[in-house]
């Protein structure tokens, strides 16, 4: 019986313990201890990749500020874009978010929605940047991104042995492409699954994907349609590309010289230079004969974006590591080694820039780009276009059916989004 | 490979060294609580049932379960989805609902047997799993249930609201993707799996029948045909994606050397179909094969005698004594390989590189609308709602082979 009282005594207790939990404990003031400096690790996810010296270039940034700074060392993720997008929201469900994001404009649009990153205004001076490159990160009056390079942007890249002059328009970009196009070589090339490749032809039919309220999707549109049809007769009535072609592969039968042109974005050019060396040529896709209009690719740029949340030592780290990434000495160095186009104002005078014909070429298809929205429904969008654009470069719907259905699903997106 | 330095190979296994270390202190912990906390809660138990038996037995069952169904009910309404999404305003009662749930569990007369001091063991035993499971399983599982009610996405990420049953309503009245609504999905994902078991039985009946014969270097074939098995699901996906190359890949180019045309297997939506089903049937055979084989040797060769005596033709036998034999083993077989293909994610998923609406399977779809599309209040929905379908097929499975019958009798 004495057993059984200490028992319930004890188990009293227990039960006493928990109902304690229901008060709030009386708040203890933190000690205030001197900043001293602290290691840091910074965490960064970056879209630059291997295959094309990015990924290393990025590497060879973070050691030289290690050793700089010895307290800070880095963790460098490369994933693609796409990954990198998904992977990052998730990552904000679960609170584990990385310390420094390197990634393209547009992600800027859901991770604000998702109040995952935070502004940069009044972080850094960002008055030395290009003006139309902190444009591309600007949503509702802040700026989400520090500008890294500025471009980003499709343009034509041909080889010299088989291409002497690029073509000026889209009728001889055919009739060059099909006299091109011979048993296992092709004229011209470019990733057919992802709509990125799609947006410039739409511009150059004087389409866009939204009204200009800047966020209400134009998809079901003529210009759409012309689009959509002249992709469909570059592979099927007059065919000049291959049947099949992904980001890979495309770049694969360039590299190989078996194709003579392809329509790839300013971070290949390091790629391609590295490979073919003075056969490497670059010009501004060809004009759309029916309309005498260029064709408008997205430019933005790649950036820094910061995790909300980042605070203390690892905010100053990361602080430290973009202006040592963007300063006049590492923007020269990334024109030279990537073929970029900076986005440190400064920079823009260099020699290299004036003096390099592919960097001029991709200044110059870069004059008729246009800023790529940032918005989240430009997400909608994407994903809207991304299925009907393969529908009918597979045969299986109409540029009429697919446009439609394009716009239906942007639509339903963007009600589920609110 | 240059990113893969010593340094990041002893991170990682320092990582994983000490949180192996922290569950293995965890258990140990968990098991003296377990173990010293046994005792004062069997007394304590039979004083509780001492004290209530007046009230009688069905009273205190009715008041344990409805305190028990009740704690259920508070604890899913508290899982908060939203990483600041103000907390409900009955959490901060929470050591109500912990003393409810223990006085629901003291109040059921049949406390005194679950507490009684033989059962110490078995609960110690017992308890490692059970916290695993809470954490890893229901936990989860709670959470996804309180997402499916509410909108999460993009943008309401921090503190979605309650929607209620709309989402579920919207799996079957709008696009679970960007086109494809759900009811094609479903009967492609059936048509997937009949495919697949079709073609995995009668490819591993055959190659089963064959090694089951007296054959030079059967140990090589077999261990060739396994081969496949013993791939990494992914691995062998992409490897097979490559050969689906349409310019490099090993198919097109054994094709055009047979005069054929090149086939567009990411492109078409019937040959990207047809390029899962065959990645998925060179990785399923190997299993049948396997099973089929162990069926094939444990037949003894009398029946195949008795049946030679009255005559019986190769077919007649294969057709009167092989299958009714094997009828033990091939049930068991085919269930499981119909709910491992239906379920199967790596072969649809990665052989589908143009992420072809007209490819999706169930459960690639639910991927893409959850971590493609951000979704995350449908996508939720849409899990339960395939949650549902997977459970009908389970309990098919437990009644078609007895699997329960040895832990419940």
């Amino acid at each position: 019986m004495k057993r059984s009282i200490l028992t319930l005594v004890a188990l009293a207790t227990l039960i006493a313990t928990i109902l304690a939990g229901c008060c709030p404990s009386p708040a203890t003031p933190e000690p205030t201890e001197p900043a001293a400096p602290e290691p840091v690790e910074i965490v960064l996810w970056t879209k630059e990749g291997e295959a094309d010296g990015g990924l290393q270039f990025v590497q060879a940034l973070a050691d030289a500020y290690t050793a700089e700074n010895p307290d800070v060392t880095f963790e460098i993720i490369n994933k693609d874009v796409e990954t990198l997008r998904e992977d990052f929201l998730t990552a904000g469900l679960a609170g584990s978010m990385p310390d420094l994001l390197w990634t393209v404009n547009d992600h800027a649009g859901p991770f604000t929605d998702a109040e995952l990153i935070m502004p940069v205004d009044d972080m850094f001076d960002l008055s030395k940047y290009v003006g139309s490159a902190l444009a591309a990160a600007e949503l509702g009056g802040q700026t989400w991104g520090v500008p890294i390079s500025n471009g980003n942007h499709l343009m034509l890249i041909y080889n010299k042995d088989l291409v002497e002059t690029p073509p000026a328009n889209t009728d001889e970009l055919i009739a060059m492409g099909q006299e091109l196009t011979t048993g296992d070589q092709y004229g011209l090339v470019f990733n057919q699954t992802e709509p990125f490749w799609l947006v410039p032809w739409l511009g150059g039919f004087e389409g866009s994907v939204f009204a200009e309220d800047g966020k209400t999707p134009t998809l079901d549109t003529a210009a759409m349609v012309d689009t959509l049809q002249f992709l469909y007769d570059i592979k099927h009535t007059t065919p000049i590309i291959p049947a099949e072609s992904d980001y890979d592969g495309a770049d694969t039968l360039f590299k190989e010289g078996k194709a003579a042109m392809i329509i790839n974005g300013d971070w290949s050019l390091g790629g391609y230079k590295e490979a073919m060396g003075d056969k490497l040529g670059v010009a501004r896709i060809p004009m759309v004969s029916a309309t005498e209009e260029w064709p408008r690719p997205y430019t933005s740029g790649v950036y820094f974006m910061l995790p909300e949340g980042l605070e203390g030592a690892k905010l100053e780290a990361v602080k430290g590591f973009v202006e040592f990434v963007t300063n006049e000495e590492n923007q020269v160095k990334m024109i030279s080694e990537l073929n970029r186009l900076p986005a440190l104002e400064s920079a823009l005078d260099a020699p290299i820039i004036a003096e390099d014909p592919i960097l001029k070429g991709s200044a110059d298809q870069m004059v008729v780009g246009t800023p790529m929205p940032t918005v989240s429904e430009m997400r909608c969008n994407w994903d809207g276009m991304k299925p009907e654009m393969q529908a009918v470069l597979a045969d299986t719907k109409s540029p009429e059916d697919a446009a439609a259905a394009m716009q239906a699903a942007a639509e339903a997106c963007i009600t589920d989004l609110e | 490979m240059e990113f893969l330095t010593l340094d990041v190979i002893l991170n990682s296994l320092g990582e994983v060294g000490s949180t192996v270390l922290y569950i293995f202190v965890g258990t140990v912990i968990l098991e003296v609580v377990v173990y010293f906390l046994w005792r004062p809660l069997e007394v304590f138990s039979r004083l509780i049932g001492r004290m209530l038996s007046p009230l009688g037995n069905a009273i205190r069952h009715v008041i344990s379960t409805l305190l028990l169904v009740g704690v259920l009910v508070f604890t899913v309404a508290s899982v908060s989805v939203g990483v600041e999404q103000p907390p409900p305003p009955w959490a901060p009662y929470w050591p109500l609902a912990v003393v409810a749930f223990l006085v629901g569990a003291f109040v059921s007369p049949t406390a005194p047997k679950i507490f009684h001091w033989q059962m110490r063991l078995p609960y110690m035993l017992f308890a490692p799993a059970l916290v695993g499971l809470l954490v890893l399983v229901i936990y989860p599982l709670l959470w996804e249930l309180n997402v499916s009610f509410t909108n999460l996405n993009p943008r309401h990420f921090k503190s979605p609201d309650f929607v209620g049953l709309q989402n579920y309503i919207e799996v079957f009245t709008a696009p679970v993707l960007k086109q494809v609504t759900f009811f094609p999905v479903f009967l492609r994902t059936i048509l997937w799996t009949v495919i697949n078991i079709a073609f995995h039985v009668t490819g591993g009946m055959a190659l089963a029948l064959l090694l089951n014969r007296k054959l030079r270097l059967k140990g090589l074939y077999r261990t060739l045909l396994v081969f496949p098995w013993a791939i990494p699901q992914p691995v062998a996906c992409l490897a097979w994606r490559g050969e689906f190359h349409f310019e490099y890949g090993f198919v097109n180019i054994m094709l055009q050397r047979l005069g054929l045309p090149a086939v567009q297997w990411m492109t078409s939506p019937t040959w990207n179909f047809a390029a899962m089903c065959i990645t998925n049937i060179w990785l399923g055979i190997p299993f049948m094969m396997v099973i089929l084989l162990g069926g094939l040797q444990s037949i003894a060769g009398e029946y195949y005698e008795a049946a030679e005596i009255d005559g019986a033709s190769g077919w007649q036998q294969f057709w009167n004594v092989t299958i009714p034999l094997l009828q033990p083993i091939l049930t068991p077989a085919i269930i499981l390989g119909t709910v491992w293909t239906f379920t199967n994610f790596n072969v649809p998923f990665f052989i589908n590189q143009n992420e072809l609406e007209t490819s999706d399977t169930l459960v690639t779809a639910l991927f893409r609308s959850a971590f493609q599309y951000f979704n995350l209040g449908d996508a939720a929905a849409f899990a339960f709602v395939n949650f549902g379908i997977l459970l009908v097929f389970a309990i098919l499975y437990i009644r078609a082979t007895g699997g329960l019958k040895g832990a419940t009798e």
